[in-house]
């Protein structure tokens, strides 16, 4: 089922000389984290903006759970994290969370209950009568995330959720993003940390200049087609000139070899002939490049191409 | 209830900014100089001689007259300063909720937007109105139970001038939606403060005119804007317990406010934030 559905949505400034976004087409499925990356200026906050209904689109439309997002009572059902946002310095966090999960509708014997838990959860147990006045960025940005939770919402928006945020606790948000994901919760997430996304985003989307231009899973955008590695034990020369003759390219590469086949059912010929060659094939695995090198890739390549 | 919570934020907010603690104290402090410097000696009923801080004046007072003038001086204190202060105190309130990173969440939540600015209104009203209505009740309860004199015109009074407060931040309101900058709201808001008693002056301002079109404007300014003189009038009567000689001024300036209060909501509803 898809949580999230935009038709062509646009969104134009100043009488359309700022094209913040323009004709963006998604959707994103129940369950799952979804990625939004792009440049500065691509039009990811934009876009999370158009679907809470915080600016409005130019033209196209979008729902969340299949009401159009002029609905605001699907909001009961989504928690949010903004960019720099800014919570009431004269509160205190659990204050914070009482306040902002009044405003969503949860009552008080709940919140009395979810309240530790979540403060547990970000770790900022010891600190719920501290005035967040007192706060550093990075314990905003705890306390953030556990006010988008407050609600125990199913669709969770989270613009730049590591924001000043130290290597450790990055870690334990991923883990709790992960956590969210298994209890069946759909994540939306701006992040320009890639390799955050890429260690816990099922698909992704890149946003440049405000168009849609790749969407997809993670995986298929960091497997290189037709190219893997190939670890052997030894007999390197043996299976050189089987290669050769097979011809396929073998690229020695830091203890092991690169191989680039044509399709699957060479690169089965080529098992079946260092089987019978009696080598020893300690692993295949297929090509990976960083999802940083895919996008600067795909960044680069647009921009080659509007050259 | 996500309405009340908006409300009571609004409030806390408020109360964090000195002011309210400020106003609060020296409503206090008037108070209880009230209590411990007006000393009343009963005689013969409703003629009294009242003694301050122990020297008594030469002739003896009406004593309704003077507590009348006491409440009336509060009121006119309030009409004027308590406005005027309120004013200011609650004057970043709209714009501070207007700013990046706190209205985002806030639209986010499952509130209409008409909620949310409805809510944020209510809270400084409701600030506003503590503030007089402390005041007022506390000082009201300490001269009734001194004199015997119970003067509801008083309280009656407290609640013009919350009103009057109302319609004002009304036009604030707007003004914080449209520019989002507190001391710009202020002082436009300032302006109609001094600028409509003017007005009642309009037919000598149009006589000094030669077009024709200032006459219609003064006249449109007038039965437009809220009435700033005639309520101050009105307010002045109940405190005296005299008969209100026109409704007509509240019930026009009520209208400027709610007109105020609902193109606000409807320019809020459509803004990009």
């Amino acid at each position: 089922m898809n949580i999230i559905e935009t038709q062509n949505i646009t969104k134009h400034y100043s009488r359309g000389k700022i094209r913040a976004l323009e004709d963006v087409t998604l959707s994103v499925q129940s369950g799952e984290i979804f990625s939004l990356l792009g440049p500065n200026g691509a039009g990811k906050t934009t876009l999370i903006k158009l679907l809470l209904g915080i600016v409005f689109p130019t033209s196209g439309s979008a729902t969340l759970f299949g009401k159009p997002i002029s609905d605001a009572s699907s909001h009961g059902q989504l928690g949010y994290l903004a960019e720099n946002h800014r919570f009431p310095e004269f509160l205190t966090a659990k204050q914070v969370l009482f306040y902002y999960g009044k405003i969503s509708g949860v009552n008080k014997a709940d919140l009395q209950k979810r309240i530790p838990k979540l403060l547990e959860q970000v770790n900022l147990t010891g600190w719920e009568n501290t005035k967040t006045r007192k706060f550093s960025k990075g314990m905003l940005q705890r306390l953030g995330i556990a006010q988008a939770l407050i609600n125990d919402p199913k669709l969770l928006f989270l613009d730049e959720p590591t924001d000043g945020i130290d290597p450790v606790g990055r870690r334990e948000i991923r883990d709790l993003l992960k956590t969210l994901r298994d209890q069946g919760k759909t994540i939306f997430l701006n992040s320009h940390l890639l390799s955050e996304v890429e260690r816990i985003s099922d698909e992704i989307a890149i946003l440049k200049n405000g168009r849609l231009v790749r969407k997809g899973s993670v995986d298929e955008f960091i497997s290189i087609k037709a190219q893997f590695q190939l670890q052997l034990v030894d007999e390197f020369q043996k299976a050189g000139e089987i290669c050769r003759q097979l011809q396929i390219p073998l690229i020695p590469q830091n203890g092991h070899f690169l191989i680039s086949v044509r399709d699957d059912t060479q690169l089965n010929h080529l098992i079946d002939a260092l089987r019978t060659a009696e080598i020893t094939i300690r692993g295949i695995v297929p090509r990976k490049i960083s999802l940083e090198d895919f996008f600067i890739d795909v960044i680069e390549e647009k921009e080659d191409a509007t050259a | 209830m996500k309405l009340l919570a908006i409300i009571q934020l609004t409030v806390r907010e408020s109360l964090a900014k000195k002011t309210f603690i400020a106003f609060l104290g020296s409503s206090t402090f008037v108070c209880l100089l009230f209590l411990f410097a007006l000393n009343l000696d009963i005689v013969n009923g409703a003629e009294s001689y009242i003694s301050i801080f122990g020297s008594g004046p030469d002739k003896l007072f009406q004593l309704d007259e003077l507590i009348f003038g006491i409440e009336g001086g509060i009121a006119a204190a309030l009409f004027v300063a308590g406005i005027f202060l309120s004013l200011f105190a609650t004057s970043s309130l709209i714009p501070s909720f207007l700013e990046k990173g706190t209205i985002d969440l806030l639209i986010s939540k499952p509130l209409r937007r008409w909620e949310i600015l409805l809510g944020r209104y209510l809270g400084a009203v409701a600030i506003v109105a503590f503030n007089i209505f402390y005041l007022v009740v506390f000082s009201w309860l300490i001269l009734s139970i001194k004199t015997g004199i119970w003067n509801f015109g008083y309280l009656l009074a407290g609640a013009m001038i919350v009103l009057t407060f109302a319609i004002l931040y009304a036009f604030m309101t707007l003004m914080g939606v449209l520019v989002r900058s507190g001391p710009f709201s202020l002082m436009l808001t300032y302006l109609i403060i001094f600028f409509t008693p003017f007005l009642l002056q309009r037919d000598q301002i149009y006589a000094l005119l030669s077009n024709k079109f200032y006459g219609y404007l003064l006249d449109g300014l007038y039965h437009f804007l809220p009435k700033m003189a005639e309520l101050g009038n009105i307010t002045s009567q109940l405190v005296q317990g005299a008969s209100v000689s026109s409704w007509l001024p509240l019930v026009t300036s009520l209208g400027f406010g709610i007109l105020m209060l609902f193109t606000s909501t409807i320019i809020f509803s459509r803004k990009n934030f």
